[in-house]
Formats: C-alpha cells, structure tokens, sequence
C-alpha cells in the first residue's frame, strides 16, 4: 500500500513542483530525506483529510434536516466501541509508519557522512546581528556569502555571540539554531555547482529580516581561487555591504543609522574599531569577533569607496 | 454537597446600571464582563493583525516602519492569547459551569470578581506598554532570551509584558481554582462525573492545566525580570546563564497553553453539535476520556517547538513520539463529532454553521501539526509561515470558530434574544472564506522559505501572490467579524431580534432548563439529573404525562 501512496503523491508534488506544495528542491542528501519524509506524511495526511472532509460534506449533506422539526430526533445513537477502537488503532498505525520511515531517514539526515579530510571543509558559521559570517580553515573570513566546493560534505560548526538566529539554506537541509553559549552542528552536500540562498529564521531584532545568507558552491579550483585571492582583497567590501549597509546604506548615504560617507568617524581607525566593536546607542556591537585584519580591510574600504568628506556643518 | 433549590432573594437589578456592574458577583454578569471585555481586545489584536497583512501584502513595502512592526507583531500574538482566547473561554466557563451543574453561582463569586478584574489590570498593562519609554515589548509572544534582556531591548515595554502577563497569570490560576471548586462540589443531585456535559469536562481538564503550568511561566518570567531589573543573568550566556532554558520553561507552559486554549472549544463543539443534529454525543465516554488524555500528553511535548535549538537525537525522538501520541485522542474526537451528525437532523442555523467550520478547519490544522511533530521535516517548517499557518488553523480556525459557535448558541440564554440569523450566516460565510483565503496560502509560503516575523521581503513572484492573496483574505475575515458586530448591536442596541423562551434550540443540560436570560439566583428548582441529557430526559417525561 506504501509504495503506490508514495509514487501517486510524488507525482503529484512533481506536477505542483516549487508552487510552495513540498519544500524547496533539494540540492543536498540531507535535504533530499527530509523531503521523503515529507512526502510520505503528505500521502496519509491528504488520505485522512479527504476522508474527514469528504465524510463531514456528504453526512452534511445526506443529513440535513429537509424541513423536519426540530423535536423529530435524529437516530439516538450513544456509540460503537468497535468503531472507537478502529479509529483509534489505525491512526496509531498510521503514525507508527511514519514514526518508522523518519527514523529510518534519520541517519541519512542527521548524521554527517564520513568523509576522506580532502573531501570535507570545516566552517565555523557565527550569527550576528545582522549578519552571517564564516571562517574558513586557512583563517580566511567572509561575511554574507559562504564559499564551498561543490560535491563536498561541508560541516558547519554553528553559534552566536548576542542572541538567538537560526541557520538556513532551504535547498541544502533544515534549519539549525545559531545560540550564544551553545555550538551547534549541521553539514550539507550541494550536488551541483550554483547559488543557494536562506535567511535567518529565528526573529533576532528589528533588521531580523535583512539577515540572508548565501551558499556559492562552486568547483574545486573555483574554490581555491577564491580562497587564494578574493577571500581578503575583497573582505572589506564584504563587511561593507553585508553589515554596515543595513542600516547605514550601501554607499554609506544613511537609513535607520547615521550616513557615513561624511562622518570622519569611519577614517580613524581606533574610534572605528572601538564603535564596531562595542556598539553604540542603538548600533549593536556588531564586530565583537572581528580580527585586527578584518577591521584594517574595512577601514581602508570605508576610505577608498564610502567616504567622501566631511558634511559642510562639520558634523 | 449537591446545590438544591434555594428560596428566591430578590435582587435589586436596577439598582445603579453601571455600578451594578462593576460591583458585581453573579458569576453570569462575570462571565458577560469577561466575554464582552475579550472581544474589545479581539477587535484590538484583530487591527494589529491588518496592520500586519497590509505590511507583507507586497514586497518592500514600507506601511509599517520595522519598528513597529516588531511591536505590532508581539502585542497581535499577545493580546490574542493572554487577553482574547484564554480570558473568552473563562467567560463562557464561568457563565456557563453554574447553570451547567445546577448551581446557584461559582464556589468563591468574590474571587471571581477578583479574577475579572486582574485581567482587567493586565490588559490595561499591557496596552499601557505603548506609552513606556521605547514602545511595546518587541521580541514576539515568545520573548526569547537574550533578545528580550536588557541590553538587547532596552526600554520598559518588554517589563511591561512581563508584568502584564504575571498579572494575567494571577488572573488565571485564581479562576481555575474557582472552577475546580465548583465542579467538583457544586453539581446537581445525580449528575455524576459520567453525566456532566462535556464541556463542564473540558473546563475541568483546562482548570486543570492551568493550575499545572502557569506557575512555570510564572517563574520564567520572574527570572527574565530579575535579569532585566536587578542584575542577575540566568539567562545570560555571556555571564554564565542558559539561553535555551528559558526557552524550556517557556515551552512548558507554551504548550499546554495550546490546549488551554483548545479544549474548552472542543467541549463546547461536543454540546452544539449533539443538539443540532438532534443526536447524543456519539462516544460520550470515548470524548471525555479523550480530553482528559490530551491534557495528559500535553504536558510531554513542549519540546517540540525547539526541534532546531540542537537537542541531544534522544530528545528530539521523545518529543515526537509524544507529539504524534496526541493525534490519536484528536482524531477520535474528530471520528466522534462526524459519527454524531451521522443519521441526524441536522439544522444548519449559526452555531452549527461555526461548529462544522470548526471541524473542516481544525482537522486542517491538526494534520499540517503532524508535519512539524516530525522533527527532520520541522527542521524545514519550523519558523516558517508554515507553522504560522498551522497555528492560526488550531486557533483561529479551531478555538475562534468555536467560540463564535458558542456566542451564537448561548447568547439566547445569555440575553434573552437570538442574534439575527441571516448576518450569521453571512458573517459566518465571510470569515470562513476569509480565513481559508488568508492561511492556506501561507503554508505554502513556508515552504517557500518565507520565515515568520520578517517585516518585508523582496521576492515577487509567488510570494507575492500568496501574500497578497494572505492580506485580501484578512480582509474579508476582518469584514466577516464586522457583521457579527452589527449583529450585536443590532440585537442589543436597537433590540432588533427575536425574543426566546427558556430552550430555543431544544438543548440537552440544564442550563436550558432556566429561564433566558437566567434570574439572579439561576434556578428555582433543579431536577434529578439521571444523564448527560438531563433536559431531554424531562422533555420526555413530559411528553408521555400528555
């Protein structure tokens, strides 16, 4: 009976593909199981839903009262133990199989496949507000996008250093909760090379909503490039744009925060650091894990694309 | 300690019209005050949920600031929790559960008028919190830490919340008690625990809960304050507290608050449904013990919201397991009230209308429930609009739908006069259309990638449409609850409506057996109860003396 309710199910999701019927079209193993897992829930459900809905119209229906008074009674029927057992075991069987089915996908989900060193990268994802970042294993850092080679298990190492976010990439697995104080561990797979997008989904404060994250798997030697090279000349515009412009604007013209392009703040490297790392007024501290080679990338963006001198008034 | 018949006092009903009211302990008069105060908050939460859908109807869209949005947003789930259902359902428990079991009034009338005006208090706390320092609280219903601390939300708003809702709590715990006391000690000769109506069952399993939990809120809560207030930082991560305890605590009580919130509406399905198909309850036993082993489970599952926090696989299959457990007792419920319309004589005047819509809707919403109970597939719905939609299905389509059922079948009784018919239906037809409109697509924008609690987007496409589908069918809802609106003041204001007799709708417990509205005293005389249906049983007894 399971195989048929599957493929019926599957092919009906195939046809409704990516109208927001089944979750997103998975790039990832992990994903990919949830998804079956999906599927087979969709298949009982939809059975027990049109059985429910349809009894309740057609009872509705055959019932009705056609004009008889409302003192002519209905039959007084006071139940049936036989038919209470029935509905309550089936169910119980119902769930029980898929109860069955999630945990026999579960390894293939949850547990992250072992993998040759060579074939597997080790990123250290932070949540900040409002912002992604990730540490690569040669120290590199980029803010925003995370790069990964395609056809490799990526393990993600997850957590926060101010309050709650939530790790997302629909196509490439389930969430998994950036929380300060804890560390917690997801992994993907991208099956191919391309771009993979999420946000955070944990509401973690006013710009929760401006907190995307993208996956860019691309081939090895696209990879290693990357890492060789953009990873730091382009690190400053990174920071820009995936944690100042929020509230600063992307050329620094100022939104919910101050402009930038004017203030002489952003050239002194001190007072720069000390307002990135600890915030101020209604700035969160949004560089409280930054290295001195971070805040030198920025400052020097900040001085050869965003400013542009000092407002007339000085200020 | 059955009540009997006691001899009538005269009341002086006229004596002052608002002071009377507001000096009040007739548990009837009580139970209006909180019905009629729920729906003033309703009206409140139900313009903070447009002001919502007018701001996700198109991407970018900048109606709200995101400011408030975020307030908008926490005081809409708030306001429609702490002050609307909880507070609604007390009202109908304490007019209902007196005239339910035969007695002359709650166990503790004076305690009951306290219960009132708390919830007063905290709603007016509450809604004070737009004049603190920095607005409302701004961290979601749920206030998870450390957003909610101090130095993440500064101003008062967020301490507001925390003291309306202590406040609330208070509220609560002392009317559940009362109804504890009530219904285990005040009920009729003969009506034993297997013949009181189902609804009194429900009020009993919701006291119940409520006594339960509350204090675990109340005891988050306290710590968040003292966190906020006096230093400490038990929830603190930098300093050594625990992020995800909060979160535990907060589930704890969380979720059996769902069924707070639930299963008193199932007791009142399981009485319009009956009398409207001219039928018992099929499975009287099989309903009431399913309720009771609802409450049961419920307090076993509250980890189920943190699928995604990084529980240890043991615990997240322990959550599901339970999760999946509290299915079966739903769905028998759901078999019964289908059997119980089999072979009726159905008749389709408003409450009935609600109370089918409230099967079609809920079954709706316990299913997509199985979804998020699995927790690899939740790991994708969780913090989505999915579960947006999945909850507005239990508490909209579920407990709302229920309780327009239950204003429209008990306000004869309550005044005296049917509220009109025809707005009923349309009323009816308007928000259930609207509702499916709104939540529907919302699963689907779940499963989009749409999480919940983002002020704007920017994809078109599909997310458009179905957000804009979203903010059209709150609108029609929104119209739906304005012609009930017109309804009441039609019939209260302009005493347009038909005037009733004692039992209008041939009911079955007793509260139909006095008359409409009830005198203060409620009963001159309660008969010998020998079922669930005591009011049935004395129309045939009169039938065959003719």
């Amino acid at each position: 009976m399971l195989g048929p309710v599957v493929a019926l199910v599957t092919a009906g999701v195939a046809a409704a593909a990516n109208g927001g019927f089944t979750p997103q079209h998975p790039h990832s193993p992990n994903a990919r199981h949830i998804n079956s897992a999906y599927y087979l829930i969709a298949g009982f459900t939809a059975a027990i839903f049109l059985i429910v809905e349809t009894a309740l119209v057609v009872f509705i229906w055959k019932y009705r009262s056609r004009g008889r008074a409302r003192s002519s009674e209905g039959s007084q029927v006071h139940g049936n133990t036989r038919l209470e057992l029935i509905w309550t075991a089936v169910p119980v069987v119902i769930l029980v199989i898929i109860g069955g089915f999630v945990f026999w996908q579960l390894p293939k989900i949850s547990d992250v496949p072992a993998a040759s060193a060579s074939d597997r990268l080790n990123i250290r994802v932070e949540g900040h507000q409002f912002y992604w970042q990730f540490d690569y294993p040669n120290g590199a850092r980029s803010i925003g996008d995370l790069h990964v080679p395609a056809g490799k298990v990526v393990y993600l190492t997850i957590t926060s250093p101010d309050v709650a976010h939530s790790w997302w990439i629909p196509q490439l697995g389930g969430k998994t909760d950036a929380i300060p104080g804890r560390t917690n561990h997801t992994w993907f797979k991208a099956d191919r090379t391309g771009t993979f997008t999420g946000q955070c989904a944990e509401f973690c404060g006013l710009y929760h909503e401006a907190m995307h994250a993208t996956v860019i798997a691309s081939s090895d030697a696209d990879y290693e490039a990357w890492l060789a090279g953009a990873a730091s000349t382009d690190l400053g515009r990174a920071e820009f744009q995936g944690v100042c412009a929020t509230c600063h604007g992307m050329k620094g013209q100022g939104g919910y925060g101050p402009a930038l392009s004017s203030s002489s703040i952003v050239t002194q490297a001190a007072g720069l650091a000390a307002i990135v790392r600890n915030g101020r007024n209604k700035m969160p501290a949004v560089g409280t894990t930054w290295t001195k080679q971070q805040m030198d990338a920025l400052l020097s963006y900040l001085k050869k694309s965003i400013y542009t001198g000092a407002a007339p008034s000085g200020g | 300690m059955a009540a009997r018949a006691e001899p009538v006092y005269p009341v002086d009903w006229k004596h002052g019209r608002v002071a009377s009211w507001l000096t009040t302990v007739d548990h009837k008069r009580i139970g209006i005050l909180y019905i009629g105060t729920a729906l003033v908050f309703f009206a409140a939460g139900g313009v903070l949920a447009l002001l919502m859908r007018a701001q996700l109807a198109t991407p970018n869209e900048h109606f709200l600031t995101k400011d408030a949005y975020s307030g908008t947003m926490t005081m809409h789930g708030t306001t429609m929790i702490f002050l609307v259902i909880v507070p609604i359902l007390a009202g109908f428990g304490n007019y209902l559960v007196p005239l339910m079991i035969g007695a002359r009034d709650m166990a503790f009338p004076r305690l009951n008028a306290f219960s009132y005006w708390t919830y007063v208090l905290g709603g007016i706390v509450l809604y004070g919190s737009y004049f603190a320092a920095g607005g409302p609280a701004k961290s979601g219903w749920t206030s998870y830490v450390p957003l909610s601390e101090a130095f993440y939300s500064p101003g008062h708003g967020q301490d507001y919340w925390i003291l309306a809702l202590h406040i609330l709590t208070i509220s609560s715990l002392a009317g559940a008690i009362n109804f504890l006391v009530t219904i285990h000690n005040m009920r009729a000769r003969g009506m034993t625990w297997m013949r009181m109506p189902l609804f009194i069952w429900s009020i009993e399993t919701y006291a119940i809960l409520l006594v339960a939990v509350l204090p675990a809120l109340s005891a988050g809560l306290t710590l968040l304050l003292l966190d906020r207030q006096a230093g400490t930082h038990f929830f603190i991560p930098s300093q050594g507290g625990n992020a995800v305890l909060y979160q535990h605590v907060f589930w704890f009580f969380g979720h059996p608050e769902v069924y707070i919130m639930v299963l008193p509406v199932f007791g009142m399905i399981s009485e319009i449904i009956p009398v409207f198909a001219r039928k018992p309850i099929f499975g009287y036993k099989a309903v009431a013990f399913s309720t009771i082993s609802i409450a049961f489970f419920s307090m076993l599952v509250w980890a189920h919201h943190m699928f995604a926090v990084g529980m240890p696989i043991g615990l997240d299959a322990f959550f599901m397991i339970t999760s999946m457990v509290i299915a079966v007792p739903t769905g028998v419920k759901i078999f019964n009230w289908l059997a119980t319309t089999w072979r009726g004589n159905i008749h389709f005047d408003t409450p009935m209308l609600f109370a089918l819509g409230f099967i079609a809707l809920f079954t709706m919403g316990g299913l997509s429930g199985i979804f998020v109970a699995a927790f690899p597939v939740d790991w994708q719905v969780t913090d989505t609009y999915y579960v947006v939609a999945h909850l507005h299905y239990v508490l909209f389509g579920g407990s709302m739908f229920g309780i327009f059922g239950g204003l429209y079948y008990w306000w004869p009784k309550m005044f005296g006069r049917t509220l009109d018919e025809r707005l009923g239906k349309l009323s009816f037809w308007l928000m259930f259309v609207g509702f499916n409109a709104t939540f529907l697509p919302q699963h689907m924008l779940g499963l989009l990638g749409m999480p919940r609690r983002i002020w704007t987007y920017q994809h078109g496409g599909l997310w458009e449409w179905y957000n804009l589908t979203s903010t059209i069918g709150s609108g029609v809802m929104a119209i739906g609850v304005l012609v009930f609106a017109v309804n009441v003041w039609r019939t209260q204001v302009l005493r347009i409506g038909k005037r009733v007799g004692n039992d209008p709708w041939l009911g079955d417990t007793l509260e139909w057996y006095t008359s409409s509205p009830p005198p203060p005293h409620n009963f001159d005389d309660v008969p010998y109860v020998t079922s669930p249906r005591p009011l049935r049983d004395l129309r045939r007894r009169v039938s065959e003396q003719d």
